[in-house]
């Protein structure tokens, strides 16, 4: 009985060689932030050098300097986190509901409609740009940020995910008894689903601001020049036959901040389900 | 797609609280039947805005021979896609394409579960950790061309260096065919692998602790608990990671782009030898201005990506299927 | 419920709308051609005017635009600035397509000339809508022709040119025993034969490389020949025109002999391949030795030299144009700002700025220009010689429609192909076959 209850309560401590594997994994992915650092904190010759050396220099202020005298980067930044706060949380939210919806009440057509949803996401998008920028004409969207930002109100990826999610994470049992204390679907919505979905909520917000946020080709053609997000600004280190890339990477790794920042304050969000203690009784 | 909603007798939907007469009765009711479609009214507004028309257009557009800026494109019906069903270039970039999917997607998925399985352990400094496997989806694609050209680079490249070291004979990334799909699926993997993660992980965080218990006091080790316990549970992530991964793997576009040593090359290296799906598309369109053809292209590719993710969404509930029988 | 029904249905008749327009407006998008009698007129002297420039990579215009806001008070002029050439072209093609947001005056590429010359119906002639002083004369003829579509229609006033020189590493020419100075070079370089040749013997010597890559020489030779891929009824020539072939022959018979390199231009080894000393000569236009002198670094100062020797007389690699686009609303005052910037005394200025060599006769004759010299290439004149050069380029080739296309879509991965081992009569059939489907 005693090795059971030790057992039971060891549950999900991980071993050390888990540690020890996670590591791997993380040092490959900082891997690049170290690297595009490094080239950022140094100059060119060092991309060419056949043993690339593992300290930053110091020239990165002074990149990072070039690249506020070079491209509005603050007016860009103000744009970037307009956008894709914007769209983040219209995202999360629309998803969130709509998933709710398709996974837990029941309506005519909610089949065939999620069906629809999914099988629009397999619709490829290179094309779209081009009828795209003829709606936004039409629509006198074209130049502000709401033709980046409308077309990713909500997003198919995000209603197939939630739906997913909610599926197992919401028992009917909890809606129910919400129901027969009289609450409305929308507060049942609020306060009984979303508190149980919030990991996948959390991770749908990392997904959708990075995206956004990384976002290029569509902004550069719909935006006005006075207008940009903060990728269509960086372009623009990239010019000349011969690219500087101690400033182009000076540039990405300012840009990359804000994403670091978004994914540590969301990343706690991924937490247990509270769902756990709730089904017990 | 009903498989996973249905098997709950109820609904709460239908369940109503018993009649009471009045208005209040009356707005609940309302409030049942109205509210999921207003829950749902979001995407298809936006759809309607923005999506809708661009599939139209696409679709409208691939009956023409239509140039780019063309005053008058000839109606030509379906030989767009008659001459796309002849056309080995694009047959080959099909099978670039399935080629890198199967290298990519398939050990990316048992990676990112196992991640999972990791991450949702009780780990000091969790938030770092799931962030860290994170960060590639964050990376810069400048630095991240710069980087696997230097490590896939035929000539100066450090894999070819350390191949070269242990006395193996090194490999033209670029030339030849299937070290070329190796490489971009290493690229798609590094890419993609966390995010597939930490999809999984928030799943599993949802399962219950006390399915777990239950099992470990039937006596159930790890891997059977893993098989029995969560990866049924897992299902209706596990359908979504599939498809999503299915589409995204038989769209790809930015790795092979990125990976061509000729800068911002379409061509998908000398023979085309990893020109994918999508870049054959792209290139039609925007340097050759075949737009006609082009939308023929993504229509055809819409509908084998439909055929493909159908099929997995059978296989995968299938696989979650028959774990939990033999779990239960 | 009802709500989201009418929500629904505004949305679907709102996307109806959109899509019935569109199509409507794409079925029938006729007009937009310049040579009718429907060119907006100018606007007056005191009427606000607000005018796009969009260009990319670096033109130099920066300090060019508020002159030309002062000198017009009227005109206000907003100018879209992209890094690189691929996405603005992609831009450029979007809204080409969507048939709206063009600027008023657009940049093109030398290499993108070709698509939008067969296009030209999309642009105004320059010749009826721009100011009288743009007169022929003011740029070198070939490049004001090559402004021209089969129909003599001016679409584009030439901006900067990149005329050919050779570039080649002294040391390890010595190194290989072959001559270094200067009446020994030129004869090295007289030909394409003689050219080969000696890279044949310094291989065959070192070892090593003689040029980068073969398409960067296939390239700068079929641009010397009369015709080119396409002849000016459009019809494909690769299979009949002897030039293209012999060319093929030669380039892929250097290659055979290990003279290439096998480094894609501008890829991250081509790179890596100048401090590697990879190569010992490169097809140099007046744009590439910043290049030369970024990627070989400081430590190769003094090693490297042009010359304006350049195999089989002169050539052009890159340089663009200004257009007009009749989705202009401001035609004449888009070309008047055309005109200007295109003018002698501004592209000297642009020249001073970022280094764009000139395309204009007079801007070819200032002193400024011809006295310059670069200390990396052992201060050599490199002003005179590039206005030499591009003296030397004889008369413009017709580029058809797709021409940009074949050139790096088809030949340079033919002969990339070649490089990384498949045998030339392969190569060439390959180059046959895909020049064959974007004629189509």
């Amino acid at each position: 009985m005693t090795t059971l209850t030790t057992r039971v309560s060891r549950l999900g401590k991980p071993r050390k060689a888990t540690y020890w594997v996670l590591a791997v994994f993380v040092l490959g992915s900082l891997f690049p932030f170290y690297w595009s650092f490094l080239v950022a904190s140094r100059d060119n010759g060092m991309l060419t050098e056949r043993v690339p050396p593992l300290l930053p220099g110091g020239n990165f202020f002074a990149n990072a300097a070039r690249v506020f005298d070079t491209v509005p980067f603050w007016k860009a930044l103000v744009n970037s986190v307009i956008v894709s706060g914007t769209v983040t949380l219209t995202t999360v939210l629309f998803s969130s509901l709509a998933g709710f919806a398709f996974a837990k009440l029941r309506f005519r057509g909610r089949n065939a409609l999620f069906v629809f949803i999914v099988v629009t996401l397999a619709v490829p998008t290179q094309l779209g740009i081009i009828p795209l920028f003829i709606a936004m004409s039409k629509l006198g969207w074209a130049g502000g940020l709401q033709a980046v930002i409308v077309p990713n109100l909500v997003t198919a990826f995000g209603v197939f995910w939630m739906r997913q999610y909610t599926v197992d994470a919401v028992p009917y049992e909890l809606i129910e008894a919400a129901r027969v204390d009289g609450c409305s679907m929308i507060r049942i919505f609020w306060n009984v689903c979303l508190p149980a979905v919030r990991p996948a909520a959390a991770i749908l917000a990392m997904f959708t601001f990075m995206m956004s946020w990384n976002d290029f080709l569509w902004p550069l053609v719909v935006l006005d020049v006075g207008n940009p997000t903060v990728q269509v600004a960086l372009e623009k280190l990239q010019s000349g036959y011969y690219v500087d890339y101690s400033l182009v990477l000076a540039g990405t790794t300012l840009a990359t901040i804000p994403i670091l920042i978004v994914f540590l304050l969301l990343g706690r969000q991924i937490v247990a389900g509270i769902m756990q203690g709730a089904v017990k009784g | 797609m009903t498989t996973t909603v249905t098997r709950e007798g109820t609904q709460a939907g239908v369940r109503r609280p018993a009649p009471r007469p009045g208005l209040r009765d009356r707005l609940s009711r309302w409030d049942v039947k109205a509210s999921p479609y207003l829950y749902v009214a979001p995407f298809f507004i936006v759809f309607g805005i923005v999506g809708l028309f661009p599939l139209l257009y696409t679709a409208y557009v691939s009956l023409f021979h239509w140039d780019a800026g063309d005053d008058n494109p000839d109606f030509i019906g379906l030989d767009n896609f008659r001459e796309l069903f002849a056309d080995a270039q694009f047959w080959h970039s099909l099978e670039n394409t399935v080629s890198i999917f199967l290298l990519s997607s398939v050990p990316q998925l048992i990676i990112a579960v196992l991640l999972a399985a990791m991450l949702s352990t009780r780990l000091r400094g969790a938030t770092g950790w799931r962030v860290g496997i994170l960060l590639p989806y964050a990376a810069s694609l400048v630095a991240l061309g710069i980087i696997f050209a230097n490590l896939f680079g035929p000539r100066y490249g450090l894999v070819n260096g350390l191949l070269q070291t242990i006395g193996l004979s090194p490999v033209d990334w670029q030339a030849n065919r299937f070290a070329s799909h190796v490489a971009i699926a290493i690229m798609v993997n590094w890419r993609w692998t966390g995010y597939n993660a930490l999809i999984v992980l928030a799943a599993m965080q949802a399962i219950p602790k006390e399915l777990h218990e239950a099992a470990l006091i039937d006596g159930a080790g790890t891997v059977r608990r893993f098989r029995h316990v969560t990866l049924p549970l897992l299902k209706p992530t596990l359908i979504f990671v599939t498809i999503t991964s299915t589409i995204g793997g038989l769209q790809i576009f930015t790795e092979p782009k990125l990976f061509d040593a000729m800068p911002g090359s379409n061509n998908g290296g000398s023979t085309h030898q990893f020109q994918t799906v999508t870049l054959y598309l792209y290139q039609t369109a925007f340097e050759n201005f075949d737009l006609g053809y082009a939308s023929a292209i993504a229509w055809v590719l819409f509908l084998i990506i439909v055929v493909i993710a159908g099929l997995n969404y059978l296989l995968t509930g299938r696989i979650a299927r028959t774990s939990k029988r033999r779990g239960a | 419920m009802l709500t989201t029904v009418t929500t629904f249905r505004k949305g679907l008749a709102l996307t109806l709308g959109i899509t019935m327009t569109a199509l409507a407006v794409a079925a029938c998008a006729g007009g937009g051609s310049s040579s009718g009698g429907d060119i907006p007129a100018a606007a007056g002297p005191n009427e606000h005017v607000e005018l796009t420039l969009a260009t990319f990579t670096e033109f130099g215009y920066e300090a060019l635009i508020p002159e030309y806001e002062r000198l017009h008070p009227n005109i206000k002029i907003t100018h879209r600035k992209t890094g690189q050439g691929g996405p603005y072209a992609q831009d450029m093609m979007t809204k080409l397509a969507a048939g709206s947001g063009l600027a008023d005056v657009q940049a093109v590429e030398e290499g993108h000339l070709s698509d939008i010359l067969s296009k030209s119906s999309k642009f105004y002639d320059l010749t009826q809508v721009g100011p009288a002083d743009a007169s022929p004369d003011r740029w070198l003829s070939w490049k004001y022709e090559a402004g021209k579509d089969k129909n003599g229609k001016l679409i584009g006033y030439g901006t900067d040119i990149g005329p050919d020189a050779m570039c080649y590493r002294k040391d390890l020419l010595q190194q290989a025993g072959l001559p270094i100075d200067d009446a020994s070079v030129k004869a090295m370089f007289a030909t394409w034969d003689s050219y080969f040749a000696a890279g044949a013997q310094y291989s065959q010597k070192t070892g090593k490389a003689w040029f980068d890559s073969a398409a960067q020489n296939f390239n700068a030779m079929v641009n010397q020949l009369p015709v080119g891929y396409l002849d000016k009824d459009d019809k494909l020539t690769v299979e009949s025109n002897q030039g293209i072939k012999d060319a093929w022959a030669k380039v892929t018979g250097a290659v055979g002999k290990g003279e290439s390199a096998k480094l894609t231009a501008f890829s991250n080894e081509w790179n890596s391949g100048f401090r590697q000393s990879a190569f010992a000569t490169k097809v140099c236009p007046a744009w590439m030795l910043g290049v030369v002198k970024e990627q070989a670094g400081p430590e190769n100062a003094g090693k490297w030299a042009v010359t304006d020797a350049f195999p089989g007389g002169g050539g052009n690699w890159g340089g663009s144009y200004l257009t007009v686009p009749t989705q202009s609303k401001h035609p004449r005052e888009a070309a008047a700002l055309a005109a200007w910037l295109t003018a002698p005394e501004q592209q000297l200025k642009a020249f001073q700025a970022k280094g764009t060599f000139p395309s204009q006769v007079k801007a070819l004759e200032s002193p400024e220009l011809l006295n310059q010299t670069d200390a990396y290439f052992g201060d050599a004149k490199i002003g005179e010689l590039f206005v030499a050069q591009a003296k030397k380029v004889a008369k413009p080739q017709y580029k058809g429609p797709n021409d940009g296309q074949i050139q790096d879509n088809v030949t340079a991965p033919a002969l990339q192909a070649v490089e990384q081992g498949k045998s030339p009569a392969d190569g060439w059939q390959q180059l046959v076959d895909g020049a064959k489907k974007l004629a189509r």
